[in-house]
């Protein structure tokens, strides 16, 4: 009967609303992410990106990423750090902590967005020598 | 590719060394007559001479053999297996290059048997071949990488990587120019035969057998030699590799552009590649009456120092004494300046880089503001016929006369160090023709055996009054030689030296065409700059004291400021700041040799002119044109505004210098003896005589690019290090 | 289709007497005509019954075409969009996609480019440049590694060329820039790149071990 009258769609919009904390944070996140959805979160990188998983959803859209609040609505889609690159890209379906390919070395860098158009900008500038070191008198005394 | 051909149709240049020496061997068959066999090479039929080896029979009819370990000018090895051949009735393979044809053989070069040997000997050989070719510098011009993509077998049977791994032998350390990688060896003993035998150095050899076999100095020990870059190119794989070269570039990214060495007199034909606007490295290119294909190694190593110490700007004399760098159009207005002022009191010394079309450009000029000061660095007598006879100042019979020769008398010079690959042709005639050298100058080491006539002048008067027993041997020598050294001219006595020399050739009875005389120059400009009529010495100089003196890349401190008036000014035009350029009041910034299309002319007269691989750093430009434009704001413009015209110019003044290829004959040889004959022989002093580079260490740095070498600068460190060590 | 276009060439053939022709059609129509095998397609004439022509007419009266396609548009709010939601939900990438140049590492932190110049040689765009010279420890390095990303067209040559999968290209597409320079990679940068990626780089080329 509920069904049938639609009240389940209602009471779903109701479910969404409340996981998503309120009212007021998912008129924001409506505002932030031009949706609502709801889904399990999978984890959380150390940016503070949270990822969900919600199977509902067909296939490209049933992973999502929220961006870390921090970034407010300057959020980019390279914010996604490589670890779970792979994952939202449905390369893999475990999260990067639970594969065992991914490797950790020392060396690896921390995860930067595309800093085009802002001061962090990379600039090209030639890595090697000059080609003729010219001759520089020497003073007479 | 089509300017080089045009350029070869222009100049009139004839054929090419491999033609030549064709030619001169069919030459010499006709004389002898001797009984031709009949062999067939995949059943074509050839007539080839006794002797012949079936590698040789097989490339008179174009067909290839593969090989590693054999080479034209080297001995006969036999030890890679690589030209394995069938031949009917035979029951093994046989070693192309070392089996003499016997007539009626029928030699199958690509039958399944042989194909089969190929591909046998190439698996033995890659089998303990790193494959590193990514990280060698051989990878693209590899004798191995080719020939096992042509003749190697399509799939490995290599399973052994697990148990015990490849044959690794540890680096030797041979010195600042060789680098070995002696893993990648497959001991074609092509480096150990050029060392004994072209090189004349025996300090490379095999130790161990079987796989334990490696090439090697014995004992920790440099191997040290002016042409030690050869064995370079001789090596089939990345051995032996170059150390400044070393993972530079790669040899299909590379230019080359034939060119012609200038760092001593002999003018070696060599190919200069290039990358990136940038000299990679220098090579020689195969000219039989020159260099054949082998290059010293200055010319070879010392590019790095066209990188270094490189005038890019001119630079004017500041008031507090600095030379400050500046645009084009302030420093040769204030050059022009200067020389207006001075009128015709202006000298000028061309250095021993400078191409011949600068030194008729200068000559010009100065010619036009009414001086006649011009001179070169590096003095010749003026007696006698002194320049005007091209025959008293050529090495008359050729470098590649050289190797006739029946008896060398070499005075006053040590052609090991001056002219490395005269040096190895006159080796070559002791080796293989019996040649008997007699010198007279200090001890030095040629690399063969010679008859040491001691330091005394002395001497050469003896000989000359035919009382020393060396003149019996000149006189009943059906091809002798004098070679006689450049420098030892510019002693005070070298006038009387030279007649006597003259006198001592006049003794002579040669066979028909051949020359007793020779000069042994160091530098390459001194021809050109004689043949168009610099005055050599810097003598003039000091007696007109010019006003303003134009230093055209003189740097060897043949004249300096205490020798000048107060207050001259000197300009100096050159591509390097060396000893010129800290005198100078004004520098203009030239190119060098690999910079500029330019004549020269080696010692033996051969007019030669090197290409533009890259272009001048910086602000410099090419010389004629420095000079041309200076001449404009001189207000006498100079009437040459294209290379064409100034070649024009050159042909006005001497047509030789631009028969490109071509060593034009001097002659009158007896005018100038008989013009020696006034000269007053009693004039020589008794001091010894001398050679300034007796040693290995000090061939190295002669000039303002070697100099600027840091490569050079090495091998004198390692000829030092070489000489503290206990081998 | 081919009907129609026959139709067509046929009327710009006979256009000098158009009205011989559509007459014919008019009679004959959704039929063989006697020259051919024509079919004419085109929607009938309207009909002139009473019904027909009332029914029209409220059509064209109450916009009842422009009601039923604002209704689709509407109940297309209520439906699951087809569309991705692009920077919160990506597509799937293959582990073989091919964005952005890294230069990989070895576990040990030392670069791998050997400067064996094979991906420069093989660039079909020649997008790449290196200079290469003996590093202190005697070992083959390079100076310069310029990858102009302008002129690179991904084709990945230089990752196959590559002997010691020192050059891979990526995982990233998210690299557009404001100004061409910044697209004009040095080896730096490219380091860079793989020091960031190498856990995504790393897990692709894993991914794909069985096909390499």
């Amino acid at each position: 009967m509920a069904k049938f009258l639609g009240i389940d769609k209602v009471l779903s919009v109701l479910n969404i609303v409340k996981e998503n904390g309120g009212l007021r944070a998912s008129l924001y996140k409506m505002f932030r992410m031009d949706e609502l959805k709801v889904g399990t979160l999978v984890g959380t990188d150390k940016y503070g990106n949270k990822y969900y998983e919600n199977k509902r959803f067909f296939y490209g859209r049933n992973r999502w990423i929220e961006y870390a609040p921090y970034y407010h609505l300057d959020y980019d889609g390279s914010q996604v750090p490589a670890e779970w690159f792979g994952w939202l890209h449905y390369k893999t379906d475990l999260p990067p902590d639970q594969e065992p390919f991914r490797p950790k070395y020392k060396w690896m860098l921390d995860h930067t967005e595309n800093l085009s158009g802002t001061p962090g900008q990379y600039m090209p500038y030639s890595t090697t020598r000059p080609k003729i070191e010219p001759w520089i008198p020497t003073k007479r005394c | 590719m089509l300017r080089t051909t045009l350029l070869k149709a222009l100049t009139g240049s004839k054929l090419g060394p491999k033609h030549i020496t064709v030619l001169s061997r069919a030459a010499s068959d006709v004389a002898k007559k001797p009984e031709k066999i009949e062999v067939f090479i995949d059943d074509q039929p050839v007539l080839v001479e006794p002797g012949t080896t079936v590698l040789q029979a097989a490339a008179l009819v174009g067909v290839e053999i593969p090989r590693f370990c054999y080479h034209e000018r080297l001995a006969v090895a036999g030890n890679c297996r690589m030209c394995l051949v069938e031949v009917e009735k035979s029951p093994k393979p046989v070693a192309a290059c070392a089996m003499p044809v016997m007539k009626g053989w029928r030699i199958k070069t690509n039958s399944e048997m042989t194909k089969k040997a190929r591909e046998g000997v190439m698996e033995f050989l890659l089998v303990n071949h790193p494959l590193d070719c990514p990280i060698c510098d051989q990878g693209g011009e590899c004798d191995l990488q080719d020939q096992s993509m042509a003749f190697g077998s399509d799939r490995s049977r290599f399973t052994d990587i697990d148990f015990s791994g490849k044959r690794a032998v540890e680096d030797k350390d041979i010195g600042p120019l060789i680098k070995t990688i002696m893993t990648r060896c497959i001991h074609c003993t092509r480096c150990i035969r050029f060392a004994s035998e072209i090189a004349g150095v025996d300090d490379l050899g095999t130790t161990g057998r079987g796989s334990g076999m490696e090439i090697g100095t014995y004992v920790q020990k440099f191997f040290l030699s002016e042409l030690s870059g050869n064995v370079i190119d001789l090596c089939p794989v990345g051995a032996l590799t170059s150390k400044p070269y070393s993972f530079t570039a790669r040899p299909w990214e590379i230019r080359k552009i034939d060119s012609i060495d200038v760092l001593d007199a002999v003018g070696s034909n060599i190919v200069v590649s290039t990358r990136t606007g940038e000299v990679m490295r220098i090579m020689p290119r195969t000219n039989e009456e020159i260099n054949e294909e082998w290059l010293s190694d200055k010319a070879r190593f010392a590019y790095d120092g066209l990188k270094r110490q490189r005038l890019v700007t001119p630079m004017l004399k500041a008031t507090n004494g600095e030379l400050k760098p500046v645009d084009w159009e302030t420093a040769l207005l204030s050059v022009a300046k200067v020389m207006k002022n001075a009128g015709s009191s202006i000298g000028a010394i061309a250095g021993g880089l400078a191409d011949a079309e600068a030194l008729v450009a200068l000559k010009d000029l100065l010619n036009r503001l009414g001086s006649e000061n011009l001179c070169t660095e590096h003095t010749f007598p003026m007696d006698g016929s002194a320049t005007d006879l091209r025959s008293s100042y050529l090495l008359n019979n050729k470098i590649m006369g050289a190797e006739e020769a029946d008896f060398a008398l070499l005075i006053g010079t040590n052609p090991r160090f001056e002219a490395p690959l005269l040096n190895s042709r006159l080796r070559k005639a002791y080796v293989h023709k019996e040649l008997d050298v007699a010198l007279i100058g200090p001890k030095v080491n040629l690399t063969y055996g010679y008859n040491h006539l001691g330091d005394d002048p002395e001497v050469i008067s003896k000989i000359a009054s035919g009382s020393h027993p060396i003149a019996q041997k000149l006189k009943s020598a059906k091809k002798p030689l004098i070679i006689l050294g450049a420098d030892l001219l510019q002693r005070p006595d070298g006038a009387a030296i030279l007649s006597q020399v003259q006198k001592i050739a006049s003794l002579a009875s040669p066979a028909e065409g051949w020359k007793v005389f020779n000069i042994l120059h160091k530098v390459a400009s001194q021809v050109a700059a004689l043949d168009v009529g610099y005055t050599p010495g810097v003598d003039k100089i000091r007696e007109n004291n010019p006003k303003v003196i134009f230093l055209l890349g003189a740097d060897e401190c043949a004249i300096d400021r205490s020798d000048l008036p107060e207050g001259c000014f000197v300009v100096y035009q050159g591509h390097h700041g060396d000893h010129g350029a800290t005198i100078a009041d004004a520098v203009l910034p030239g190119a060098a040799y690999t910079e500029k299309q330019a004549t020269y002319v080696n010692t033996e007269g051969r007019a030669q002119q090197t290409l533009p691989a890259v272009s001048p750093p910086g602000n410099a430009r090419e010389d004629w044109k420095i000079i041309r434009a200076l001449s404009e704001i001189l207000g006498a413009p100079l009437p040459y505004d294209s290379l064409e015209d100034i070649r024009c110019r050159l042909h006005q003044v001497a047509p030789h210098l631009t028969r490109y290829g071509d060593a034009e004959s001097a002659n009158y040889f007896k005018q100038a003896q008989e013009l020696a004959k006034n000269i007053q022989s009693d004039k020589i002093s008794g001091s010894p005589i001398d050679v300034k580079i007796k040693e290995l260490k000090d061939f190295y740095m002669t000039d303002a690019i070697s100099r600027a070498s840091p490569t050079m600068a090495k091998c004198v460190q390692a000829v030092l290090k070489q000489e503290q060590s206990k081998y | 289709m081919s009907g129609a276009l026959k139709l067509y060439s046929l009327s710009r053939s006979v256009s000098g007497r158009p009205s011989i022709f559509l007459r014919a059609c008019g009679q004959n129509r959704l039929k063989s005509t006697s020259k051919g095998d024509y079919i004419n397609v085109n929607p009938g004439e309207p009909g002139m019954s009473l019904n027909e022509v009332t029914d029209r007419a409220a059509e064209k009266v109450f916009f009842t075409e422009l009601v039923r396609g604002f209704a689709v548009t509407l109940a297309h709010i209520f439906k699951e969009p087809a569309t991705i939601n692009y920077p919160f939900e990506k597509g799937p990438l293959s582990p073989r996609f091919r964005g952005e140049h890294a230069l990989r590492r070895y576990p040990s932190g030392e670069e791998r480019c050997i400067a064996c110049k094979l991906c420069e040689a093989i660039c079909p765009a020649q997008a790449i440049t290196i200079e290469a010279e003996e590093r202190a420890d005697g070992s083959r390095r390079t100076t310069r590694y310029d990858i102009d990303m302008t002129k690179c067209i991904y084709c990945g040559f230089c990752q196959e060329a590559c002997p010691v999968d020192a050059i891979v290209e990526g995982p990233n597409f998210e690299f557009s820039t404001e100004t061409h320079e910044e697209l004009l990679y040095n080896k730096e940068k490219l380091l860079n790149n793989g020091d960031k990626w190498e856990s995504e780089i790393a897990a692709n080329i894993h991914a794909d071990h069985l096909y390499r």
